[in-house]
């Protein structure tokens, strides 16, 4: 291993200018991360070639995988740029924005939109009142170990930024809203709501859009067995939706 | 709360559906009575009058034209023109996430399109004897010459190429569209369910491929 790092970095200034790519070399530390590398490049904002330029921009908060914040297209695939080990990745290091979130700058993106989809869906418990409501419904340990994985995600986009059905002429939620309506459905409280829940990603961008690709189980950098808990809700919702109206 | 199921997925659910059944069935049948062409060693019977009399049933079924329309036709266009949309809405990215799962969704929709124009090619010409030049004889309308105006074609090799490619790409649709149904209708849903569920896809779709190249070769024989 040489003593530097070369990054190849795509450089956007603002929402809406154009992208263009600049590369980097940094020094390199035994054990250091991705993030480490765009650290040196704050202190010193030069190109490989000598020319200064703007320190490039990037989010990042807990530095151990468990936020999201940090999460970029490096060498040509999604994932944390703080468990992206340096030693351990091909150089020149390509480093991107992800591409299904509008850019702020840099390496920064907006992913609202993921948000938006968990609002849409209903993730989260409804509860009447700011008063005690007592101890909550027991939980089987089953069902608890089921959830807990499901609950370890961070909303960071990789299972949106790999999935084929993300793109602007799709309106799909993504894997990550759904494995939240299969987290909340499966809790008691949260249950008193399944069908409120499950109607919502019966709708336009929902459930059916997913095209069985199934990038997101193979990209979840907490391995949330997301693909099961989209079929689960392939069961739920073609239940629902064969027999439900007979119910009218 | 009321109760709504939305149309969106009304239209997704019958997408699934129609892939499988009626036209799914109605591919198993195809490949049936495309199989007559081989003939019968026992019955001593050709593949001509064991094919051409396959094509007269057919043709004599009680509301033949109504099963044609509605269990055909209308699930077919249907599930082209429906099937073209949701192709649309995706962008493949198998270039960069190069798994076997990724793999299978852009070969399902590059095989939809495929099936498109070979479909209606395939309708046209034997179907109807619209493809002038080629065909004019319909098939179902002279069922007493229906193995010679097969044969008479495939002894082209670049229609019997041309077929090999659409029942290739017709069986591999079907087999993988039979994985996608089981899995969109919440039968297969644990992982272990998927994947071996998903052998027994891939065996259907190479046991269909081997049946239908072989029923093709029989007219050329």
């Amino acid at each position: 291993m040489a003593d530097t790092v070369r990054l190849k970095i795509k450089r956007q200034d603002g929402p809406d200018t154009s992208a263009r790519w600049e590369e980097f070399e940094v020094p390199h530390r035994k054990g250091e991360n991705l993030l480490t590398c765009l650290m040196d490049i704050q202190k010193n904002p030069v190109t490989a070639d000598g020319k200064p330029t703007t320190p490039v921009v990037w989010e990042s908060n807990c530095l151990e995988e468990v936020c999201g914040a940090c999460t970029m297209v490096i060498n040509g695939r999604v994932r944390q740029g703080c468990t992206a080990l340096v030693d351990k990745i091909e150089q020149p290091i390509k480093v991107e924005p992800m591409t299904k979130f509008p850019v702020v700058r840099d390496l920064m993106v907006d992913r609202s939109r993921m948000f938006e989809s968990l609002k849409k869906v209903h993730a989260w418990i409804d509860i009447d009142g700011t008063h005690d409501l007592g101890p909550g419904p027991r939980v089987a340990p089953d069902v608890q170990q089921t959830r807990y994985v499901l609950s370890t995600c961070m909303t960071c986009g990789c299972c949106l930024e790999a999935c084929p059905q993300i793109n602007p002429r799709s309106q799909f939620i993504g894997a990550a809203a759904l494995n939240q309506v299969r987290l909340f459905n499966e809790h008691p409280s949260g249950a008193l709501h399944k069908d409120v829940r499950l109607e919502a990603i019966m709708d336009d961008g929902g459930i059916s859009d997913c095209g069985n690709a199934q990038n997101c189980v193979q990209v979840c950098p907490k391995n949330i067995p997301l693909t099961d808990s989209i079929a689960a809700l392939y069961r739920e919702t073609t239940w629902y939706g064969l027999f439900s109206w007979l119910k009218r | 709360m009321s109760i709504k199921v939305s149309r969106h997925f009304v239209l997704r659910k019958l997408h699934q559906l129609t892939g499988i059944l009626p036209l799914g069935i109605f591919l198993l049948e195809h490949f049936y009575t495309n199989s007559k062409a081989l003939g019968s060693v026992s019955a001593n019977r050709t593949g001509i009058q064991l094919f051409n009399e396959a094509v007269g049933d057919l043709q004599s079924l009680p509301y033949v034209l109504f099963v044609e329309v509605l269990g055909i036709f209308v699930p077919l266009i249907y599930h082209a023109v429906y099937g073209l949309v949701i192709t649309y809405e995706g962008k493949p990215n198998a270039g960069s996430y190069d798994f076997g799962r990724n793999w299978l969704y852009v070969i399902q929709r590059v095989t939809g399109v495929i099936l498109f124009v070979f479909i209606t090619f395939h309708v046209l010409n034997f179907r109807f004897g619209l493809i002038p030049g080629l065909n004019t004889r319909s098939v179902a309308a002279h069922p007493d010459q229906a193995f010679q105006i097969v044969r008479g074609e495939f002894l082209n090799p670049t229609i019997l190429f041309v077929y090999f490619v659409g029942i290739a790409s017709t069986t591999f649709h079907f087999a993988n569209g039979l994985w996608l149904f089981l899995i969109d209708w919440g039968i297969a849903v644990g992982r272990r369910t998927q994947r071996l569920v998903g052998y027994a896809c891939g065996v259907v779709g190479v046991v269909l491929t081997a049946i239908g190249i072989n029923a093709a070769l029989a007219f050329i024989h």
